[in-house]
């Protein structure tokens, strides 16, 4: 057993005054998170429990779980299972486009890289409503994509206020989110690890599945998490370029609060979506950190 | 003896650079091998073009007789120790032993058994499921090793193996590393830029300089009789006498005086230098010197004690002589100031070709 000395006097204070420095440096940020996003949350979540009273008002007398109660209604299910299958369409199609992209920036020389990546990050330079209202344009009846397949004799394409509109815009939104994560890790692998696997007699094909692969699972998860997050309860994709007729979570939970003024179960619908998300969040990183 | 590896005019160019230029190396059989070069020399370029991650831009490369030049990594009988492992952080060590096996689709019971072999033999077992961020470098080391042995290759490759390991760990592992090649009877071929490496674990080094092969050689040959300037400046410390050949077996030194020395076939008239290692320089009193040697008077400009040995700069009115004296009770020490005369025995010389470099 180490025996360890007592701190004497001044390290004792200045070790006091070092994590002084640093709560005051962290105060601000700390503030704006608390009274922006914990205290609201805390205001969803105590909603939840509360009642919808009959003009429309929330009822905070009374505590009880009735919201709750209605979430097993086949309404909620299908609009869940909808947005669900959604957001599991757009992170597949994200991860199959962008593995290709990282992995061939990863691979390119420093200032290559630079401009490749720079390149990805110029749609955030234009807002991202403007930019899905650009897509409601493009996949219009008489817009560029149904002329294009008119012309080449494929006929009208009908995509907008299509499901397959809503994929389209949420690709085109989140895949940057897909690709950074994905990069980061593949950019991180030493390429001596490569040539280890392929002098130890694997092809590049087997070198690509048994090294590239799994090293890079940290940010394909990541980067799964990044897109399939925001897809599951996205409002301003689907509300521009998927029309109304089947209603998405985000749409579902705007739509309690704003049309149907019931608080309460829209708020219990949202904290159910945070808390599901938390621990498949938190599951999926254990799982793929076991292995990291 | 067949050659496990040869080379014939190899080269490497990359874009305008040539990194190997036109070499020509044979190693035989079970042979411990060492390429000997400063740094940027083309010494892992050699290696990695045997390995197959660089291919030869020219020349002809055969192991056991096959040429494979133009095959990938994967497709020859050799494997690599990589400089700073290159192990699979993501595999235990047992995985990452059982890689190259894998691969090969060798049955599973025999994978196994082979695995467990070949961490015995690097005196692993017991760490079999620990990931290699777990070990210390010299077990990485080992487990290095034994990922690249456990294939049985007819050749293994190795860059730079002890480079990473601090200096007590190197010297138990040059003697390890010499046993392990002894008991697997494997031709080990490595990449060093350390000198005292090469001379103690090679059975022939070759010494690269500037892209070329210059002296491939028995450690004692490198070392007794470089061919060059370079070779003799790289291995070990040496001093130059500058001179020009007056006959067949002697020089003219620059000071007008005529030594025999080992000319070869040089022939009058060209300009060499007489190569003195340090440690073959006799330092007497002045006049106190054999008549019968070469000897030159000079002044002792300063005296470094190093422990085991006294280092003398020694000046003379055309040249500057470094001189290293054992500490032995037995030998004279000498002051800066001292006057005193030197000799050498005329087979402690080496004729190297002169001029720069």
């Amino acid at each position: 057993m180490t025996v360890v000395p007592e701190l004497t006097e001044h390290e004792r204070a200045h070790e006091a005054a070092e994590s002084r420095r640093g709560f005051l440096m962290a105060l601000p940020a700390y503030l704006y998170l608390i009274v922006f996003f914990a205290i609201p949350l805390a205001i969803v979540f105590v909603y939840s429990f509360a009642t919808r009273s009959r003009t429309g008002g929330t009822d905070l007398s009374g505590w009880n779980l009735d919201s709750y109660g209605r979430l097993g209604e086949d309404i909620v299910t299908r609009v869940v299972f909808r947005s669900f299958g959604l957001a599991m369409t757009t992170t597949i199609i994200c991860l199959l486009l962008a593995y290709p992209f990282a992995y061939f920036v990863a691979t390119r020389r420093p200032a290559v890289r630079g401009l490749l990546l720079v390149g990805v990050m110029i749609p955030f330079w234009t807002n991202f409503l403007v930019r899905n209202y650009a897509w409601r344009v493009l996949l219009s009846n008489d817009g560029p994509v149904s002329q294009f397949t008119e012309a080449v004799g494929l006929g009208e394409t009908q995509i907008l206020f299509t499901q397959v509109a809503v994929v389209i815009g949420l690709v085109y939104g989140f895949l940057p989110f897909m690709i950074l994560p994905l990069y980061a890790s593949l950019e991180r692998i030493d390429p001596r690890l490569i040539e280890a696997s392929r002098d130890l007699y694997a092809s590049s094909w087997a070198s690509f599945r048994k090294v590239v692969l799994p090293l890079s699972r940290p940010g394909a998860i990541a980067g799964s998490i990044l897109v399939f997050v925001p897809s599951f309860g996205a409002y301003v994709t689907p509300a521009i370029l998927g029309g109304d007729k089947k209603p998405l979570l985000g749409s579902y939970i705007v739509s309690q609060f704003l049309t149907a003024r019931n608080w309460p179960f829209g708020a219990s619908l949202s904290s159910v979506l945070i808390i599901v998300m938390l621990s498949a969040t938190l599951v999926y990183f254990r799982a793929g950190g076991r292995n990291l | 003896m067949a050659s496990a590896v040869e080379l014939k005019g190899v080269t490497k160019r990359f874009g305008d650079v040539v990194a190997v230029d036109d070499v020509d190396l044979s190693i035989a059989d079970g042979e411990f091998f060492a390429l000997l070069g400063p740094s940027g020399c083309g010494k892992t370029t050699t290696l990695r073009m045997i390995a197959g991650l660089d291919l030869p831009s020219a020349g002809s490369l055969t192991i056991h007789g096959e040429e494979v030049g133009p095959l990938p990594p994967n497709k020859r009988p050799v494997n690599t120790v990589f400089q700073n492992y290159a192990l699979f952080p993501h595999l235990s060590i047992e995985d990452n032993v059982a890689f190259g096996l894998k691969m090969q689709k060798v049955a599973k019971g025999e994978v196994g058994r082979r695995v467990a072999e070949a961490i015995e033999l690097v005196q692993l077992g017991g760490m079999e499921r620990r990931k290699p961020t777990q070990l210390s470098g010299g077990q990485q080391q080992r487990v290095a090793l034994a990922r690249a042995l456990v294939n049985r290759p007819k050749v293994l490759l190795l860059d730079e193996p002890l480079a990473a390991l601090d200096l007590k760990l190197r010297q138990g592992m040059q003697n390890e590393l010499k046993a392990l090649q002894r008991e697997v009877g494997i031709t080990f071929v490595f990449v060093t830029h350390d000198q005292e490496e090469a001379l103690s674990m090679a059975d022939r080094i070759g010494v690269m300089g500037d892209a070329k092969l210059l002296q491939v050689g028995r450690p004692e040959e490198i070392y007794e009789q470089p061919v060059s300037r370079f070779v003799a400046d790289f291995i070990g410390r040496s001093n130059f006498l500058p001179g020009t050949v007056a006959a067949a077996s002697t020089v003219t030194l620059a000071n007008g005086a005529s030594i025999p020395a080992p000319t070869a076939d040089r022939a009058a008239g060209t300009v060499v230098d007489v190569s003195l290692r340090p440690e073959r320089v006799r330092v007497e009193q002045r006049d106190a010197a054999p008549d019968d040697v070469a000897r030159l008077d000079g002044v002792v400009r300063s005296a470094t004690f190093l422990g085991n040995a006294m280092v003398y700069s020694l000046g003379f009115d055309w040249l500057e002589l470094e001189a290293r004296l054992e500490n032995r009770p037995s030998q004279q020490r000498f002051s800066p100031g001292d006057e005193i005369t030197v000799w050498w025995r005329e087979d402690a010389i080496a004729v190297v070709d002169g001029g720069s470099g």
